[in-house]
């Protein structure tokens, strides 16, 4: 009887594969996630496709794309005619990068120092550090303004540049420290044996270990960074100085009625975003799974 | 960052080897102090002492000339009593309450699902998904902003096409100009704009759960409801908790999308004003009322307070009642 | 009588065979040791059995039923796993008497399980503390309490002792040991240490790439192996293995010479040999005596010394640079460079041909004396 039911068993194994539970359940599982998926992309889509259709289109038939008789790039000519869109996304490059690479550099020495050394203040120093990943900085902004206004840096890149790394600070510092941890003291203990500079440990030992790290660190810098609103709005507002995030959102209450510009605007502030994610996201998603922040 | 190494200065100039025996006297840490002067400059000056001169400005008031003098707790007074200030204040404070609430109702049980599904065993297509289902999160909060209001327009139509093609035509209304709507709705494109934030730290934690775990809970009889809620959420908790202290701050912080889509304003008729829109309203002026900075850090003293009693609850309760379990 | 009998059981992963048609009978209250190294199939055979991982082909039957499809919970088992798989979030109590909960037991009952495993185990006194506030051995115990409060018919026990330091291996395994007479049921054990399987397995079943090499009782397989791989495996230090050509096939035994030279006499089933057939001649070091008292003998150059105390290993490369393990005594004075001959009777070769299957030895009366091999290679770990 036993021998009965093996050799029964692969003859229908072909019928009974579709009431299967294990395949149902995962058909229901790509289910729900493939309509996640789409609810999560869809409205992006929707602007990205429309930027590039006539006006006429774009209210006729929102969800077709863009034929022979329907694409336009005149929202875009609107867009770079009307302002001066290099121009923010030149100044939100310059203040990301120039933000970024003060953030790590700073971030990691002050990490180093931190971990590394024991001296009188390190605990306190440690714990302000820490303070400010649940501190909003933009609490202090009444008094930021004014410090901006006394240093003569409103309407400079200068002043978004220097809160930026004021506000990268305390993560880069917190999720570096507890990398710097991990380092084997022996590769430090040898260096020192060997009458190497604390300078010179730092900067070709250390450093180049942490690599990983400051990837992960980056990517957490450079996001907030790159879309802030407030404080381009208060301490940078000017025409010269706006950020892409400012410009597009300034744009966009100007030009209110033109659907074409304001998709294109949209979309070009989307798409290189968009871009740079798909490039890293491998990267993001590592550093964010890895347990970096805890 | 409790643990400090525990290397003496002296050690780091290892006075035997260079053969000078005498030196009692330590050097000045001249390194100490470049490693950890610049990020401690920068971050005390444009950070830290902005913060604690707001709290005291919070203290001052100013006259037309622009000059300021103390006057104790007067502006907090205002802001909590006096009915010209209060009425906002306690608005804005409830419709932040409203904000969290609704994150709270939603996003971690989106994001806990959606983990849980990526977390399947032997999935195809799972880093696709995570890839796209995280991708608004990275789009900036006034993009996000924009978009929504542009698909949510009754002008445009494209929402009300999509709910007429589904049957649901009739119950679609321009939710983001309705006073009774419009704070919802803003919330709701919060949600789906950040749900990506716990499903990845939800997932994460997913995946350091040992298999083996799961495994003797199997083998201990339990079926896969029974591993859900005996293992894996008690497991997922501390996750959990830290989500939710993140999206607390963020918030009871929030400014960008109400600015974006409703305006300064934050209307119809301030419903849909937050603890952010009002602290931007009060440091800036608006239509006919002046800006005060004295009032605005007023504001920022008090979302600071709301902030820090959040962190706190959860540093001195949650994370220590929930202990973080070693595997 | 919970007996466990494999079927031609096969396991693949897409289009990868892991196990290839396994066939195994398990007594009721059989102590049996699954051992090979890994990668060899012998956790996921472990895995099938428990019901963690789905049969590809064959059956498996515990207590004459069929239990392929049944859940693990309904087989009758339980399982001890490697890293003790303890729920962090649970006191011990807890993690002993969640299966009892999940299958909805009274609350009383529950407790009186409970405390008598851990009375058993000695770990009452641990009742309240969480996983992480326990020792190593203590997890372990833990671990074999939650089994038995289930009250298996079979206990599987994937590499308990692995994560345990030295002293408390020894000490465990002894514990394991006891605890299987005490409970009086069936064990299946993985392990991929062969003096954990000497000294617990009733049966030890070896296995190699997803093919069971051996099966039979500690002895059986030290004294017959019926494959090179099972002879290398079982036996430490490992048996010696030396290339040679037969010169001569009687009924009775071989004739053969050893790459280096020396002539040797084989006690081997001649049945499936030729003359002038390579085979490789394996001996085991402890039956290689310094001195020629016996029949045959091997000579070379000492190359290192070890003196445990009881015994000194000594290794010597022959004329042909084959090296050779001899287990001498425990003052031997021997040094390195010294010429060393070793003798060995006849009765003690075994010979394998190219494929590494061993030709039946002659089994006799009157066994060649050697130490019991289970106390032997105990007093290695």
């Amino acid at each position: 009887m036993l021998a009965k039911q093996a050799i029964a068993a692969p003859a229908q194994s072909w019928k009974t594969a579709f009431l299967n539970p294990g395949l149902l359940k995962k058909a229901s599982v790509h289910t729900i996630l493939i309509v996640y998926t789409v609810i999560a992309l869809f409205p992006i889509l929707v602007i990205l496709v429309n930027a590039f259709k006539t006006r006429k289109a774009i209210f006729n038939d929102p969800l077709a794309f863009p034929d022979a008789s329907s694409f336009t790039l005149v929202g875009f000519t609107e867009v770079l005619e009307r302002s001066t869109f290099d121009v923010f996304f030149f100044n939100s490059l310059i203040v990301t990068l120039l933000s970024l690479f003060f953030v790590l550099l700073f971030g990691a020495m002050a990490a180093w120092a931190l971990t590394e050394y024991k001296f009188r203040g390190n605990l306190f120093i440690a714990i302000l550090f820490a303070m400010g990943i649940m501190i909003p900085i933009r609490l202090g902004t009444v008094s930021i303004l004014q410090l901006m206004v006394d240093l003569h840096l409103v309407n400079t890149l200068t002043a978004l540049v220097l809160v930026y790394i004021a506000q990268g600070l305390p993560l880069a510092v917190y999720i570096l420290s507890e990398f710097i941890r991990t380092i084997p003291k022996e590769l430090k203990e040898a260096a020192r044996c060997d009458n190497v500079s604390e300078y010179k440990i730092f900067f070709q030992i250390v450093l180049p270990l942490i690599r990983p790290a400051l990837a992960t660190v980056a990517v957490f810098t450079m996001i907030p960074i790159w879309n802030d609103l407030w404080f381009p709005l208060i301490l940078a507002p000017g025409e010269s100085t706006q950020t892409i995030t400012l410009g597009v959102q300034q744009f966009i209450g100007q030009f209110v009625t033109d659907w074409n510009a304001v998709l294109s605007s949209l979309t070009l502030a989307i798409v290189p975003v968009l871009i740079l994610y798909l490039i890293f996201s491998r990267q993001l998603i590592k550093g964010l799974t890895a347990g970096a922040v805890k | 960052m409790k643990s400090t190494t525990n290397r003496t200065m002296s050690q780091n100039h290892p006075e035997p080897q260079t053969g000078a025996p005498n030196n009692i006297a330590k050097p000045f840490p001249w390194h100490i102090l470049f490693f950890l002067g610049p990020a401690l400059l920068i971050y005390i000056s444009i950070s830290v002492y902005p913060l604690l001169d707001t709290l005291r400005l919070g203290l001052f008031s100013e006259d037309e000339t622009g000059a300021t003098f103390f006057v104790g707790l007067q502006n907090y007074g205002n802001l909590l009593f006096n009915e010209f200030w209060s009425e906002p204040f306690w608005n804005a404070l409830k419709n932040n309450l409203k904000f969290f609430a609704i994150h709270m109702a939603l996003q971690n049980p989106i994001g806990l699902l959606l983990a849980m599904l990526l977390s399947s065993p032997k999935l195809r297509l799972s880093g696709t998904y995570r890839t796209l289902i995280f991708m608004p999160t990275m789009l900036s909060v006034v993009i996000i902003g924009f978009v929504w209001q542009l698909l949510l327009s009754p002008l445009w139509g494209i929402s009300e096409d999509f709910m007429y093609n589904i049957g649901l035509g009739n119950y679609f209304d321009a939710w983001l100009g309705k006073e009774s709507t419009a704070l919802i709705t803003l919330s709701l494109i919060s949600v789906w704009q950040f749900v990506g934030i716990p499903m990845m730290l939800i997932y994460a934690a997913l995946l350091n759960i040992p298999e083996d775990l799961t495994d003797a809970a199997v083998v201990d009889g339990a079926k896969s409801r029974h591993v859900f809620w005996h293992i894996k959420l008690p497991l997922l908790l501390p996750t959990i908790s830290m989500v939710s202290i993140l999206t607390f701050v963020a918030n009871f912080n929030a400014f960008e999308l109400i600015y974006a889509v409703k305006g300064a304003l934050a209307g119809p008729n301030f419903s849909s004003d937050i603890m952010g829109t009002l602290f931007y309203r009060t440091f800036f002026g608006f239509q006919l009322q002046q800006g005060s900075p004295t009032m605005g850090a007023a504001v920022a003293t008090l979302m600071f307070l709301i902030i820090l009693t959040g962190v706190m609850i959860y540093l001195f309760f949650v994370q220590r009642r929930i202990q973080r379990f070693q595997l | 009588m919970a007996d466990v009998k494999l079927n031609h059981i096969k396991k693949s992963y897409g289009k990868v065979d892991v196990l290839h048609g396994i066939d195994l009978d398990i007594k009721h209250g059989e102590f049996v040791v699954l051992v090979g190294a890994s990668g060899c199939g012998k956790s996921t055979l472990l895995r099938l059995i428990a019901g963690l991982e789905e049969i590809t082909a064959g059956e498996l039957i515990i207590d004459n039923k069929v239990v392929n499809h049944l859940d693990p919970a309904r087989r009758g088992i339980a399982m001890v796993f490697q890293s003790y798989a303890l729920y962090p979030h649970m006191s011990v109590f807890k993690n002993m008497a969640f299966g009892l909960k999940i299958a909805g037991q009274g609350k009383r009952a529950i407790r009186e399980k409970v405390e008598e495993a851990a009375r058993i185990l000695q770990i009452d006194h641990l009742l309240d503390r969480l996983p992480r506030e326990l020792s190593g051995g203590q997890r372990q115990r833990v671990a074999i309490g939650r089994a038995i409060v289930r009250d298996p018919n079979v206990f599987l026990f994937d590499e308990p002792l692995s994560n345990l330091d030295a002293a408390l291996r020894v000490q465990t395994r002894v514990e394991i040991g006891k605890l299987h007479k005490d409970l009086g049921a069936t064990i299946i054990y993985v392990t991929h240490d062969q003096v954990e399987a000497m000294t617990l397995g009733d049966k030890i079943v070896v296995m190699n790439a997803g093919r069971i090499e051996q099966c039979g009782s500690p002895l059986e397989l030290y004294r017959y192996p019926q494959t090179q791989f099972v002879a290398g495996f079982i036996g430490s230090p490992k048996m010696n293995f030396i290339q040679g050509t037969v010169d001569q096939v009687a009924t009775e035994y071989l004739a053969l010479t050893l790459k280096d030279g020396a002539q040797v006499k084989a006690y081997v089933d001649t049945s499936e040999v030729q003359k002038g057939q390579q085979v490789t001649v394996g001996i085991r070091p402890e039956h290689l005596f310094e001195g020629r008292d016996l029949a045959s003998s091997l000579t070379g150059e000492v190359k290192l010394v070890e003196h445990l105390g009881e015994v000194t290993y000594i290794y010597m490369n022959l004329a042909d640079g084959t090296e050779v393990v001899v287990r001498g005594e425990g003052e031997s004075e021997i040094r390195v460079g010294d010429k060393l001959e070793a003798s060995f009777a006849p009765e003690s070769v075994h010979v394998f041909n190219m494929n590494g299957k061993a030709m039946p030895k002659v089994r006799r009366s009157t066994e060649i004396p050697v130490d019991n091999p289970a106390i032997m290679t105990a007093s290695q770990a």
